[in-house]
């Protein structure tokens, strides 16, 4: 399972440590699994997925993605391999498709009308005040003495 | 015997809560002083029992009385004196005993604090709080009891949940509590101010040092919770958007809006029902998050409780405050018709109505996922799960419209900005906004997220300085002192402003290393034997032994592992995998080392027998902005509480 | 405040209230399989008593229950002397098959199990845990009924006891075992 690059080997020669310390590294295979690990739920754990729970369930789904990632199965397949088996509760994120369109797109519906219907309703006030009526005379001018005072120190 | 007089004593108070509801029933009614003055007492008084209640559950703990269910079932004689401490409120008794003793020291500081100022609020405080109070008393002594004895008693405690067995979660559960609780106050005095028709400026203006304390903790308590999973889960993040993570996150959402539309109010006198509103739905997603984490209804890793009983309770009680809260609202709304005038569609108060907007779209979307499976399980029969990928895609634009808001909001003038203003104040921060991104992309940086952080940071960061700068200067030379002088001078006169501002410098550090620690993540994981080596990033991490280890209630074994760069060896790292004697749990100690503001972080999750360990490293850049963020953020906070305080406030 | 607020406020609110009712009720372990009614895995394996190679395969064209165990398992301890009243009970019709899998256990802790609580069916090993993972399995005991055709008909999670037994014996495992090509619907007691 280890792959040694010959790099990584000449490497370790000229490590001044060990010279027979071996490097080991991560295999296309290792990154494969893990990637495919953290998109599927640990089963028995909560809002864990396989590739981060230390339960002996995870472990085992694991190994199994690895068999199959071994076997040259493609992401999707060994996905669609746990989702028959466990069903939707299996997928970290809700699928894209039927009732859980309502999830997915909540947030920006949420958002959008909101949005308009917000900007509907600050129109409104806005039109309500006529924009030459004059802010109260004491705001004015305190506002004036204080731009003096600014420009005098400025 | 020490327990049964802190039970006593949470009895009392129990009563005392029904005399203090009583009491401020009858001065509304009577419209006398003294049932006032009864009622503080009432307050007062439950607040020493249940200090007592607690202390007696902290002596049990301990004098390791294991006749005491609770403390048996918590604790254990090899339990570290720091850690059991953290087991008082480690379970589902013990935190709830906190959550009420917290409260019951809150209401009667506020009932004293504001008693002079405020006497025609005080009747209505003090109900409120104590019909609080006594729905969580009824739960903890009817249901949930800490004071139960155990007969007869065990030799010896079962443990504290190893996980739980960590610095952070001394301080995180009071933290939290502290920031939920914190809110009942101003909640309160919003109540107050709906019955008592006292609806103008005033209750915002008493409360808002309280909402913002609340908010500190609250936000403290989160980042704890953050802090804990990051060195105790092992697996080198800070947030999975667990319900009971999500259960926090949505009061402090709601809440930290509400800190912002209340400005409008003070300033504008407008937004009056809103603000009620808001406060109102903070205050109980802080309960419905006590319900959530409590019932059962979701599972998470941290969940203690299962039990419909109990969770019908406190569905109950939610149910009636928050049905006592809206329905009042609603019977009083009219009465608070403001006229609501707005000068300009482009203006200071619709920017906070659109920061509002943002912030409960936030809310909203973690309470929609949060409750979708629940939702989907009642609907279908089927299970489905929500987790991090969900939110990561769904909540990433939502946050960087609040951060672009954060950065225009303090620079649009309150009523109407004129196209030259926002040219002065937006043409600098724009350009350099995108330059910062076109620089990221430059850089080989394909990241959606972080390019339009890039964006948002640079132009909401260049907005804060150019101002900071602008004023410093105009007070260093009006006063004739350097740039340093002037800038301190111009903060302790606008100090509000700035705390504001500092506070959102520190929320701008922590999204930087939000957004370098989870899109520039590397992560190896690899088998290896003693004198193998593995190379992570610009880093080579060799085995050098693997030992056991034996801590005062665990055993582990300790790989020691040499942290190299080039051929400097930085340090070495001593991740563990420890098995902890009472319950045999095993857990993954990490070892970290930091370096550049970003963390090394490396954990042993497996050895074999045969000496073949399994060890992944992980390197999380700018992680350290993360925590520090959070820091500066609270630093804001303070300096807005501790503020000098100006007449008319 | 208009009426709409006020009413939109008030559904949201009772909406929610009866979705946390509900939720009260619902046991957070119970997981609906996707399994049943689908065609059961093959499954091969070690017997764990003698060693010898098993295969679901031998078992074409008769009922199979399923039952998968531990030996650090509490509840499989509850209902096992279920199992050996269920396998006594129905041991003589010609096409009931019960077989036991062991899951992520060690041998001779799982031989010392059965040698204590007592084997009458054999029990396959389930060396990687991959059968597991094949019915879906979440954790120990969980119990399959396999029809004549290979279908999976029946799961349960948790411990055959009391009315989970009566209901798969009789409403479950009978009119299976009666007919040739029974539809049986799952059915689950209201516990």
């Amino acid at each position: 399972m280890l792959r040694f690059s010959p790099i990584l080997i000449l490497l370790c020669f000229v490590s001044p440590i060990d010279g027979l310390a071996k490097v080991v590294d991560e295999t296309e295979i290792d990154q494969k699994v893990r990637e495919i690990a953290k998109t599927l739920r640990c089963a028995v754990c909560q809002t864990e997925n396989i590739w981060e729970s230390g339960a002996p369930l995870a472990h085992q789904m694991r190994e199994a993605i690895r068999e199959r990632v071994m076997q040259d199965q493609s992401a999707e397949e060994i996905r669609a391999y746990f989702h028959s088996r466990y069903g939707n509760y299996i997928m970290m994120e809700p699928p894209k498709q039927g009732i859980n369109w309502l999830i997915w797109l909540a947030p920006f519906l949420l958002l959008f009308g909101g949005g308009v219907l917000l900007w509907r309703e600050v129109k409104g006030w806005v039109t309500q005040t006529p924009a030459s009526q004059p802010p109260p005379t004491l705001d004015e001018a305190s506002r004036r003495r204080i731009e003096r005072e600014l420009h005098r120190n400025t | 015997m020490i327990i049964e007089i802190g039970h006593f004593s949470v009895v009392i108070a129990l009563v005392l809560s029904v005399f203090g509801i009583v009491s401020s029933g009858l001065a509304l009614r009577t419209r006398e002083a003294d049932w006032v003055r009864v009622g503080r007492m009432a307050l007062t008084l439950i607040f020493v029992l249940l200090s007592l209640g607690m202390a007696a559950l902290i002596y049990s703990f301990l004098a390791r009385d294991f006749s005491v269910h609770y403390v048996a079932t918590n604790s254990n004689s090899q339990l570290p004196l720091f850690y059991t401490i953290a087991a008082v409120w480690g379970g589902h008794e013990g935190s709830l005993l906190l959550w009420v003793f917290i409260l019951s020291a809150f209401s009667t500081i506020a009932v004293w604090l504001h008693w002079r100022t405020q006497p025609a609020i005080m009747p209505y405080l003090i109900g409120m709080e104590c019909l609080v109070i006594l729905g969580f008393l009824l739960l903890i002594l009817f249901l949930s009891s800490p004071f139960d004895r155990l007969i007869p008693a065990p030799p010896d405690g079962k443990d504290l949940n190893p996980l739980l067995q960590d610095p952070a979660m001394v301080m995180h559960p009071p933290m939290l509590y502290m920031g939920y609780v914190g809110f009942s106050i101003p909640f309160s005095f919003a109540m107050a101010a709906l019955l008592s028709g006292r609806l103008g400026e005033e209750w915002i203006k008493v409360t808002q040092r309280w909402t913002i304390f609340a908010w500190v903790c609250l936000t403290t308590g989160i980042l704890l919770g953050g802090y804990w999973a990051y060195y105790e889960l092992g697996w080198g993040g800070y947030w999975g958007w667990d319900p009971v993570e999500n259960a926090s996150f949505m009061p402090w959402l709601v809440g930290t809006a509400f800190l912002h539309s209340v400005m409008v109010q003070e300033k504008r006198k407008m937004f009056k029902v809103w603000n009620l509103f808001l406060i109102i739905v903070t205050f109980s997603l802080s309960l419905i998050g006590t319900f959530l984490v409590r019932s059962g209804v979701l599972t998470s890793v941290h969940t203690f409780a299962t039990d419909p009983e109990r969770g019908l309770y406190i569905l109950i009680f939610v149910t009636a405050i928050i049905g006592i809260a809206f329905g009042t609202l609603m019977l009083r709304a009219h009465k608070l018709k403001s006229p609501i005038e707005m000068d300009s569609m482009v203006s200071r108060e619709s920017v906070f109505l659109f920061n509002n907007l943002f912030f409960l779209v936030a809310a909203a979307t973690v309470f929609l996922g949060t409750l979708y499976p629940l939702m989907i399980e009642t609907w279908k029969g089927a299970k489905v799960t929500v987790g991090p990928p969900y939110y990561n895609t769904v909540f990433m634009p939502i946050a960087l419209g609040l951060l672009f808001l954060m950065g225009v909001g303090p620079y649009i003038p309150w009523r109407k900005a004129s196209r030259a203003s926002l040219k002065k104040n937006f043409l600098i921060p724009v350009v350099v906004g995108v330059v910062s991104t076109v620089v990221l992309f430059a850089m080989g940086i394909r990241s959606l997220f972080a390019l339009t952080g890039a964006f948002v940071v640079g132009f909401s960061g260049v907005a804060i300085f150019i101002d900071v700068g602008k004023i410093s200067s105009l007070y260093a030379r009006r006063e004739s002192v350097n740039l340093l002088k002037g800038f301190l001078s111009a903060f302790t006169a606008n100090q509000r402003r700035y705390a504001g501002l500092v506070t959102h410098v520190g929320v701008l550090v922590l999204v930087i290393g939000i957004i370098a620690s989870t899109v520039y993540q590397t992560e190896k994981v690899v088998s290896l034997r003693v004198g193998d080596e593995f190379v992570i990033d610009d880093y080579r991490v060799k085995l050098e032994r693997i030992h056991g280890v034996r801590g005062k209630n665990w055993s582990a074994q300790e790989g020691v592992f040499e942290l190299y760069e080039g051929d400097t060896l930085l340090t070495k790292l001593r991740p563990q995998k420890r098995v902890y004697d009472a319950s045999q749990t095993p857990t993954t100690e990490s070892a970290i080392y930091a370096k550049n503001m970003g963390h090394i972080f490396l954990t042993m999750p497996d050895v074999s027998a045969d000496g073949v360990a399994v060890a992944r490293g992980v390197i999380n850049p700018l992680i350290l902005w993360v925590w520090g963020g959070g820091g500066i953020m609270g630093l804001g906070v303070l300096l807005n509480i501790f503020r000098p305080r100006k007449r008319d406030e | 405040m208009t009426r709409t607020t006020q009413i939109t406020i008030l559904v949201v609110l009772l909406a929610l209230l009866s979705l946390f009712y509900q939720g009260l009720w619902g046991d957070p372990r119970h997981i609906p399989t996707v399994l049943v009614n689908t065609r059961a895995p093959v499954f091969e394996g070690p017997d764990v008593e003698s060693g010898d190679p098993l295969s679901s395969k031998r078992y074409k064209g008769k009922v199979i229950v399923v039952n998968f165990w531990a030996s650090w398992c509490q509840e499989c301890k509850v209902e096992h002397e279920n199992l050996l009243r269920l396998y006594d009970e129905f041991k003589d019709h010609p096409e009931f098959v019960m077989l036991g899998i062991n899951y992520q256990d060690e041998r001779p802790k799982a031989r010392a199990y059965l040698q204590r609580y007592g084997s009458s069916f054999p029990h396959m090993e389930d060396v990687k845990g991959t059968l597991a993972i094949n019915f879906g399995v979440y954790g120990v005991p969980e119990t399959f009924v396999i029809d004549k055709q290979g279908i999976i008909r029946h799961k349960w999670i948790g411990p055959i006891v009391d009315d989970v037994y009566t209901n798969l014996t009789q409403n479950v495992l009978t009119p299976l075992l009666q007919k040739a090509d029974t539809q049986v619907r799952s059915y689950e007691p209201s516990t």
